[in-house]
């Protein structure tokens, strides 16, 4: 199979997650009614991320506890999280390292869709309770 | 035996990747079907084809080739008819619609935005603008932490900030790439983003849209922004608003 990732046209600022394009893939593009379409049972894993914020009571007591250990005094401060990484795999896969990007991309999916089967299916509430930090555990598992 | 679809393209193009593999294992081959002004990318559809990983990758990266240098109508994943002639045949029925759809889309590609909130920072944020939360949280802390009642009325007052915090930053980042793109649509809500917005972008002016796309960055440092593209115009293919698909809601609303 040929692989080659999306392009970054003027470098900088993009990042290719594969989760995002595969929501493309699955959700948008065309339809036509004389054919048919692959039954997508067992897809549902794709949406477990619940990453808003859900009003429940654990959301409120998390968000309480996670305003207690804030550092106060200490100005908003963006940890180097995801995007960056991404980001910069994608450019080395841009300079022509393009399927070790792109498989290790699709690694980093294939555990995502493991762990939140596991978790929905054992651990239906722990969802709503992970909340907004969720979907960074995954990825960077 | 059964012809799997990928997209559309005009059968004018002679810079279509050779050799590419389609879904299925091993690769199906990639083959083009021609009608009249119009193309189609096909491989045989595999027998008792999931919508696994490697096949959503496969049909991603086929359209991903294929419109690096011109215009596809990519389909959605799973599109499979009965043979190739029923391929040819949706071609020459429908060609004028898709010919349009070509032409309106032509030079141009899709960037998709989803936007959530880096936590530690909102929460920042939301106390810096809110002295009440302020207050509370400090008062909690005195004692403690506080009592149960205590804790769950600031993470109450604290959840509702962070939620108005979501619907501004959700219409701050369509108003602020909306002026660099040629059209918009907005993703299905309830999918754990804060925004899901794509952008009809001409290949001329994606570092326009990248450009803008940095100044939200720096604006908002609360926001986690991940962009991707460009891509095939997924979001476009259809005039008007995308149709909202439930398709990844769960297995219940998938078509057989």
């Amino acid at each position: 199979m040929t692989v080659v990732p999306a392009q970054q046209p003027g470098g900088g600022g993009g990042s290719s997650g594969l989760y995002d394009v595969l929501e493309l893939v699955l959700d948008r593009g065309l339809v036509i009614d004389a054919f048919v379409r692959v039954s997508l049972v067992g897809i549902e894993i794709l949406k477990i991320d619940v990453r808003v914020v859900v009003a429940s009571v654990d959301t409120y007591l998390r968000f309480a506890e996670a305003c207690n250990r804030l550092d106060l005094e200490a100005g908003p401060r963006k940890a180097p999280g995801l995007p960056e990484m991404v980001g910069e795999i994608t450019e080395s896969g841009a300079r022509g390292k393009s399927k070790g990007a792109l498989s290790g991309a699709a690694e980093t999916f294939s555990d995502a869709f493991k762990q939140a089967r596991e978790n929905g299916e054992a651990h239906p509430r722990q969802r709503t309770r992970k909340s907004t930090t969720t979907r960074k555990k995954e990825e960077h598992e | 035996m059964s012809t799997y679809v990928y997209g559309i393209t005009a059968s004018s193009r002679t810079d279509l990747p050779k050799d590419l593999g389609g879904v299925g294992d091993p690769p199906r081959p990639v083959r083009v079907l021609k009608e009249g002004a119009l193309a189609a990318l096909v491989s045989d559809a595999p027998e008792e084809l999931r919508p696994k990983r490697r096949e959503l990758l496969a049909h991603s990266n086929v359209l991903a080739e294929a419109g690096a240098a011109g215009c596809v109508l990519p389909m959605r994943f799973g599109s499979v008819a009965p043979d190739d002639d029923t391929v040819t045949g949706v071609l020459a029925e429908r060609g004028e619609h898709y010919k349009e759809r070509l032409r309106a889309l032509d030079g141009k590609v899709e960037y998709n935005v989803k936007a959530t909130h880096a936590e530690e920072a909102v929460l920042h944020r939301v106390l810096a603008e809110n002295p009440e939360i302020r207050a509370m949280t400090q008062a909690n802390r005195q004692s403690g932490g506080g009592s149960y009642e205590e804790r769950l009325r600031l993470g109450e007052m604290v959840v509702a900030a962070v939620k108005a915090q979501e619907a501004e930053d959700a219409t701050d980042v369509q108003h602020t790439l909306e002026p660099v793109a040629d059209a918009v649509s907005v993703g299905p809500d309830s999918t754990g983003w804060l925004a899901n917005v794509s952008f009809l972008v001409d290949r001329g002016s994606a570092e326009t849209f990248m450009t803008a796309v940095e100044q939200l960055r720096k604006g908002h440092p609360h926001l986690d922004l991940r962009v991707n593209g460009p891509l095939p115009p997924y979001s476009f293919v259809e005039p008007g608003p995308a149709e909202p698909a439930g398709t990844t809601s769960g297995g219940g609303t998938a078509k057989e």
